[in-house]
């Protein structure tokens, strides 16, 4: 599955769109990496604990944008994107979406 | 570009768990969380507890007891004579006692670290003889014997600490506050009654009978508690009046101590401070 | 006797409240599920895209902004379900059905909003969600979250590729 956030995937064209799929989840953090943020927010620096939570939800939110697309049959996504919004403290929303397409 | 409508699957942003299991998963796990951590710190407590020395103790917080407040009302010196008199039937008593006096309505009694006492105008007004009030100060006593001062400040103090972390974590859930808050009242309840006990012995030492203590408790409103009261009583830290009468009586009964007797009176100028 | 009276009281009434909710919660989602499916199906043949630019074989006649937003509440079961979540991480099951929901619901408003316009397709899809807070009750928890879809709206000459 072929992903760009561009109009069509460079150097090919497209045959056939067949409408917006999207991928999505809701993370939360656990009190340790809460803890540890409330230190860093002390010293300073990057809280590599969200930063990796945030990459793991956004690597699986584009994971089932991918499956979504999958299942009409397309072999790329074009026009990707993204977007984050907190639900509650604590929780944030990962979500991607795209126009699903077949090219050659 | 050719468009072909074709709806994707729907169940890719979806998990498809029973909410219902995942809600038993999660409260069980927490609560075995919660109730090891409370095991913990209780164990925690009572090491501290059972290695400080009294005398180490009354060292540290001599600081509280020394400003004893209510100097200027009359019952203090005639409270503190009395309150000497019973610890001195106390083998191995390895305090100070103090006694302050509270302003307050409702009649209590407060054990603090170091062998302070503060009782409250309440109490004051209250007790009709002096065995009354002798009862109330041995039960104090009984408290610093059994150390339940710090172990209740040491308790509170802990999971008070744990209780504001999870709650600065954003949970939103009091389910462990709850259960804590039960566990800690069953504790305290039988503190009571091992102190109720101690005060009795003390009183039975110092007058040959115990006649005044159960007077105290029939004088108290929830003497003849209704059921409602009785409700409420499991989340007050004293247990409910009439079941320390019955526990009094028994324990009486057990050492042989006579429950009838002539009481000895208050002292003759025994009023509050007149008021300004 | 009276204190397990008391207990079973403090314990019983909040899981009573929370299995009521999870119950209707639960008929409410199945309901709007089936909702969403059927209309999806009918409004197949309605294109939404990502796309910025329309395909080149369709001849634009008119074009307009169009939008579709819903605010869906979070019931007491999820929001108890992701307080416990908040504790421990990890994925919150009870958000994502919600928030499934509400994105499906907004992107279906969107079509029927073009629809009723005379309007034959959506291109530059984008989507904002907001957070709304809950100004009564203690915490200042989150009283339900707002989905936008909007897009332009094209009328085509003849729907061609379409």
């Amino acid at each position: 599955m072929i992903l760009s956030n561009t109009e069509t995937v460079p150097g090919r064209t497209i045959r056939e769109f067949y409408g917006v799929v999207t991928g999505s989840t809701v993370r939360a953090k656990h009190i340790g990496r809460d803890i540890m943020a409330s230190l860093k927010n002390i010293v300073g620096g990057e809280l590599k604990g969200y930063t990796e939570l945030l990459q793991e939800a956004r690597q699986e939110a584009v994971e089932r944008m991918v499956a979504q697309a999958q299942s009409v049959g397309a072999n790329a996504i074009v026009n990707v994107r993204f977007a984050t919004s907190s639900i509650t403290q604590g929780a944030a929303e990962l979500f991607a979406y795209g126009t699903a397409v077949k090219v050659e | 570009m050719r468009f072909e409508g074709r709806i994707p699957r729907d169940d890719v942003n979806v998990s498809r768990n029973s909410m219902l299991g995942e809600a038993a998963t999660l409260v069980a796990g927490i609560a075995i969380v919660v109730l090891a951590l409370a095991v913990l710190v209780y164990g925690a407590v009572e090491l501290v507890v059972r290695f400080l020395p009294a005398d180490v103790e009354a060292r540290w917080f001599r600081g509280i007891a020394a400003e004893a407040p209510g100097t200027g009302d009359p019952r203090l010196a005639p409270t503190q004579a009395l309150l000497d008199r019973l610890a001195a039937r106390w083998d191995g008593n390895p305090y100070v006692f103090r006694v302050g006096v509270m302003p307050a309505e409702a009649p209590n009694a407060l054990a603090l670290p170091g062998g302070g006492i503060l009782v409250t105008t309440g109490l004051l007004d209250r007790v009709r003889s002096e065995n009354e009030l002798a009862f109330v100060l041995g039960h104090e006593l009984g408290h610093f014997r059994h150390r339940d001062h710090l172990r209740g400040f040491g308790r509170r103090a802990a999971l008070g600490l744990i209780f504001a972390a999870l709650a600065a974590g954003g949970a939103s859930v009091s389910f462990p506050a709850t259960v804590s808050a039960f566990t800690e009242r069953s504790f305290d309840r039988d503190q009571e009654r091992e102190a109720d006990t101690f005060g009795l012995g003390l009183v039975a030492a110092e007058y040959g009978h115990v006649a005044g203590a159960e007077g105290f408790f029939q004088g108290l409103p929830d003497a003849h508690a209704s059921v409602a009261a009785n409700v409420s009583s499991w989340v007050a830290t004293h247990p409910v009046s009439a079941e320390r009468i019955e526990a009094i009586s028994v324990e009486a009964s057990a050492r042989g101590w006579p429950t009838v007797g002539a009481l000895t009176p208050l002292p003759p100028d025994w009023a509050p401070p007149p008021r300004e | 006797m009276t204190d397990w009276i008391v207990v079973a009281v403090q314990i019983g009434l909040p899981a009573a409240l929370l299995l009521l909710a999870y119950v209707v919660g639960t008929a409410v989602e199945s309901r709007h599920y089936r909702s969403l499916r059927a209309r999806e199906l009918r409004t197949r043949g309605f294109p939404v895209v990502t796309f910025r630019e329309a395909p080149p074989e369709w001849r634009i006649t008119g074009s307009e902004l169009v939008t579709g937003s819903v605010v869906i509440s979070l019931d007491y079961f999820k929001r108890f379900l992701a307080g416990l979540r908040l504790l421990v991480g990890g994925r919150i099951r009870s958000y994502e059905t919600l928030l499934d929901r509400a994105r499906r619901e907004a992107i279906l408003r969107l079509k029927e909003d073009a629809f009723a316009r005379g309007c034959h397709a959506v291109i530059n899809l984008r989507m904002e969600a907001m957070r709304l807070n809950r100004t009564l009750g203690a915490e200042g928890g989150t009283a339900g979250v707002e989905i936008l879809a909007y897009g332009t709206a094209l009328k085509l000459e003849k729907r061609g590729a379409v």
